[in-house]
Formats: C-alpha cells, structure tokens, sequence
C-alpha cells in the first residue's frame, strides 16, 4: 500500500516560524512557573488507562501492552502527577510545586480550537490549600499571559462547591447519571434544559431546584457574589462556598487585578474532581478559552496521601493563537544562515567549526 | 466593543426583526442583499443557519439566533441562555401509513433526513442502528420513491407531510428560535452581553 502523505485527522505538526514561536512561548511560560519557585517534573507519555479521570476514559487513545495490561497515552498530566507524588515522591516533603511541560492526546472531533494531539503547559500545587494558594495560582495564571504580552483576557471565578451543593440538596448525588445532564444543560447556561434535567430528580428540595434554574438564568445572580449570597442562603454549603470564594474574590481585588477578574457561579467544569475554586482564562479575540483550573482537595487522598491541592494549565496551540489575534509579541527569528564554503572540504570545515565557536548561524556549503 | 450577531435569512428571519423592533434595536433591512451590515452598535452577519452556531462557537460572532434543531444536530459548545419563543416547529418520526412503524419496529431501518446526528441519537438511544440517508431538502418523497423506510424532518402544519402521504410516527422534540453567545464573548464583553440580553428577556 502507498503511504498516505496526509497525517490523521487531529494530528498535530508545526515547522520554521510556527514552531519558533511556540518554543518561544513555551520559553517565556516556563521562566514565569519557575520564578514562582516551580520545579519541573517530566511524567511518563503513557500509564495504566485507570490512572486517568473517568470522564476522558472515551477520549483515552488506548492500547494493550506485551504483559496485557490496558495502557493508555496521557490525556491530561494532573492525575498523572497526583498519582506520582502520592507515589514515587512520597517521601518529599509536601507542599510540592511541580510545572508541566508536554503533548496530551485526547480522541476529539476536531473543530473550534480542539485537535487531538495538543500541548499542554500547567503546574500543580500539591499541598497548596485555601486562599493563599488559589491565589498564587491564579497571579501565575495571569502573569504567564502578561509574559507573552496578552493584555486584553479575563479570568472567569467559580466554585465547584455551589453547583455540587445545589446538586446534592435536590436529590441528585455525584453517583446519579441524571446529574450529568444538569451539569451539561447548566454549563450551557440552558434554563430550559436545567429546569427538564431537574424534572426527574426525587428531591423535594425546591429551594436548590429554583437555584439551579436561576444560575442558568439570571445573568445578575450567576455574575454577582452579592445577589448569590441572598439567593443561596438556604443552602449551608453552597454559602460556605460563596465565602470561600469571595475572599479569594476580594484579595485579588484588593491587589488590584479586579479587572482582571469575573465571577461566573454556573461555572463548576466537566471533570468531577474539582472541590473548589474553579477558573477559565479568556482572551479578547479568540471564541474559547486559553486555559483554566480548580482546586482538587479530594483527589490526593484517594490515592493515599490527602492533601488539598490546586493546579491550572494553558493550551499552548491556543495560547499562540491570541497572541497572534492581540498582535502582542513579536518575535524576532534567527538571523539568515550565513554560507561556508572553504576552498575544500577539509577547509571548509574547519572554517565551520570556527565560526559556529563563535555563535554564528552557518548553513555548511562545502563541496569536495 | 461592538457585538457581532450571525442570523440566517431563512424563516426566523422575520421572528428576529419583529422582537428587534420591540426591544428598540435597530435591525437591517430585511431586503438587503449585504451579507454583513452595520447598525446601531451591532454588526449582523447574514450566513446559513446551520453556520449559525459555527461562527458563534469560534467566536467570529458573539451571539447568534437559529433554532433549536440547528443547535441539537450541530453540537456546537455555545452558550443558550434565552429561548425567544417563536419559530416553534417540531422535529417528527414520519413514516407511510402502510409502514406498520407506529405498531413495531424493524431491526434495521434506513432513515432519510437533513438531521442525520438527531435522527441517530433518537434511534440510538432505542437501541436501534438505523441506517442515515443524507439528503439536503425534499426529504418527504424519500419513502415513496423506496429511498428510505422513514424520515425525520421538521413539521410546521403537516402539511406537506399529509400532501406526501406521511404520517407522523412520533415527535422527537419541540423547537424554536434560541439566542446563542459564545463562551468567551460571554466574559470578555460581559456588559455588552449582559445589556442585550437584559433589554430581550422582558420581551419573551
């Protein structure tokens, strides 16, 4: 069979000036997570298809190994590297601070920003609990867009705590399949498909019921901690989730980046660990996000080392294209190779040798 | 910043001018044949209505109108947060009267219609693989012609159904015209956003 010239669909490939960029982003991303006192760790391309969080288990790009075992390429890196430290670092002391810097595949129709094959750049605070740490995390968040000279983004706040809660009250637990409808139905800001979603739910807990439907309704109560606090009260959790968020709410204020920042309480993302502050990082000109994260306190101790933790990451293939919308950074190429030719070849590559001691950029012409 | 808004020309056209004029927003005229056109502070873009939720996902628009149907078999990760109430229609199983569907159903069935991802889902999700004729338009002659055994389409009246001698098996699902916004637009121009939705909703 002849080769097929064209690469698969969702493939990724990127040459000269492209590939360029992205390693000169990448570049200034990592100085960002490394002057925030991160160290890097390098997890494997591929683990044991259960190591990964069950709602990418259609998306895994699985395979059996020589022993039979059902491996799967990373779909993301925070289980991998919650399972290393909870793993192979257990002896490191906690809190550890560990950035990523790599490809991920998931199986995805390809269309608005998503490929299959994509890069991830992100970092995990493990032991990293409350306020202090949510807000570390998200100053880095904005300083790596600040770093590749994206001015005009916004992060949107939520708190995974307030639809759980409201989840829970109404008689839907995180075991009941129905929950994933409302979860859908509210992360599209549907009141309709909220209200038919809730309709089977067995809980006669009207109270959360309304909630849910407001939070996809009312764009005053899902954008304001204020109306929140007096629409939630009934429900103790979801106001003790509001508190929580609203301090994190008021230091970055407080430190100025207010408008930086906007709330969005229907926002409690799709995969099931997140246990808190939850965010999405959202450029001027590009229809989708460039990045997010969440707290996950439960996910550590699941694998037998609990501790709360917290982590973000950017799309590097996404975080190229805004800075190419917001015309932010303009990179500067190489200079031209300069030719060597030598009046032979061992002349010539002698010459090369000098030359390139000095840093020059050559393109080696010699001919014997 | 200006708001892009994508809408079709096609029959939730008038249903938008009419609420426009209501809300005191000014609406291009419905004869002009520019496809992108200034008024007011928006900027409208006239595209198919299937596109409708594709530039809005992508964030080339900010908002959208189209109908439901359209959101359902296209996918698109686009926020809904108003349904505007007109345009209703309904999306229908239609079969010949001598089908025998409306009593069982077979094992296999081949399906004509323009909505080959809400047809499949519905017989999915009855355990049925049924096999997706894709046509553009004209769908109700199919079964006539022995194109297909069924199809599934949008019903305004049942007319034209009745007129192709179809009947309607069962209603998949009630639809109408929906506001979409996209995900971003939704934080990054959140006043704007939030100012168009607050001068509609009263209005629905």
């Amino acid at each position: 069979m002849p080769t097929r010239l064209q690469l698969p669909q969702g493939a990724s490939c990127f040459t000269f000036g492209e590939a360029r960029a992205r390693r000169a982003l990448a570049a200034r991303v990592v100085s960002v997570f490394e002057g925030w006192g991160y160290d890097e760790i390098v997890p494997p391309l591929f683990d044991d298809a259960a190591t990964f969080d069950p709602s990418l288990a259609s998306k895994l790009y699985s395979f059996t190994g020589r022993e039979g075992a059902t491996l799967a390429l990373r779909p993301d890196f925070t289980s991998l590297v919650a399972k290393i430290a909870a793993g192979r670092l257990r002896q490191v002391k906690a809190p550890l601070r560990l950035y990523y810097s790599g490809e991920v595949v998931r199986y995805e129709p390809p269309r608005a920003g998503r490929q299959s094959e994509f890069h991830q750049m992100g970092l995990e605070f493990l032991g990293g609990g409350g306020a202090p740490a949510d807000v570390e995390v998200i100053a880095i968040a904005m300083e790596c867009l600040e770093a590749v000279g994206v001015t005009d983004f916004v992060v949107a706040l939520g708190h995974a705590g307030v639809v759980t809660s409201l989840l829970d009250d109404v008689g839907l637990p995180s075991e009941d399949p129905r929950r994933e409808a409302v979860l859908t139905a509210l992360s599209r800001r549907d009141p309709r498909a909220v209200a038919e979603a809730l309709a089977p739910a067995a809980g006669t807990h009207n109270d959360a019921r309304l909630a849910l439907v407001a939070l996809a309704e009312d764009v005053g109560l899902r954008q304001s901690l204020e109306a929140a606090r007096v629409a939630l009260a009934e429900s103790a959790r979801a106001a003790e989730a509001l508190a929580e968020l609203e301090a994190v709410v008021a230091t970055l204020s407080a430190a100025g980046l207010s408008a930086r920042v906007t709330v969005d309480l229907s926002e409690s993302r799709s995969l099931d660990y997140y246990t808190g502050l939850v965010f999405r990082i959202y450029g001027a000109g590009l229809g989708f996000e460039v990045g997010g994260g969440g707290r996950y306190d439960s996910l550590l101790g699941r694998l037998g080392r609990p501790m709360p933790a917290i982590g973000f990451m950017l799309g590097l293939d996404r975080l190229a294209l805004l800075v190419e919308r917001q015309g932010a950074l303009l990179l500067e190429g190489p200079p031209e190779p300069r030719p060597v030719r030598g009046e032979t070849l061992e002349s010539g590559l002698r010459e090369a040798r000098e030359r390139r001691s000095r840093g020059e950029r050559i393109r080696f012409e010699a001919k014997s | 910043m200006t708001l892009t808004l994508a809408l079709s020309k096609g029959r939730l056209l008038t249903g938008a001018s009419a609420l426009f004029a209501r809300a005191g927003i000014p609406f291009p005229p419905q004869d002009t044949r520019r496809l992108i056109v200034e008024e007011g502070s928006l900027r409208f873009l006239f595209v198919k209505d299937m596109d409708v939720p594709v530039y809005v996902e992508y964030g080339v628009a900010d908002l959208g109108i189209c109908g439901s149907d359209v959101l359902l078999e296209a996918g698109s990760d686009v926020l809904v947060p108003l349904d505007l109430g007109y345009g209703r229609c309904r999306m229908v199983l239609a079969a010949p009267p001598s089908s025998g569907l409306a009593d069982s159903w077979p094992t296999t069935l081949r399906v004509a219609t323009k909505y080959s991802n809400i047809a499949r889902g519905f017989f999915e999700a009855r355990g049925l693989a049924a096999e997706m004729v894709k046509l553009q338009g004209s769908v109700e002659i199919a079964p006539g012609l022995g194109l297909a055994d069924c199809i599934v389409d949008m019903v305004e009246t049942g007319r034209t159904l009745r007129e192709n001698g179809l009947e309607v098996i069962e209603e998949i699902v009630q639809t109408s015209a929906r506001l979409v916004v996209n995900r971003a637009s939704d934080h990054v121009k959140r006043g704007e956003v939030a100012a168009l939705l607050e001068r509609l909703k009263p209005l629905l």
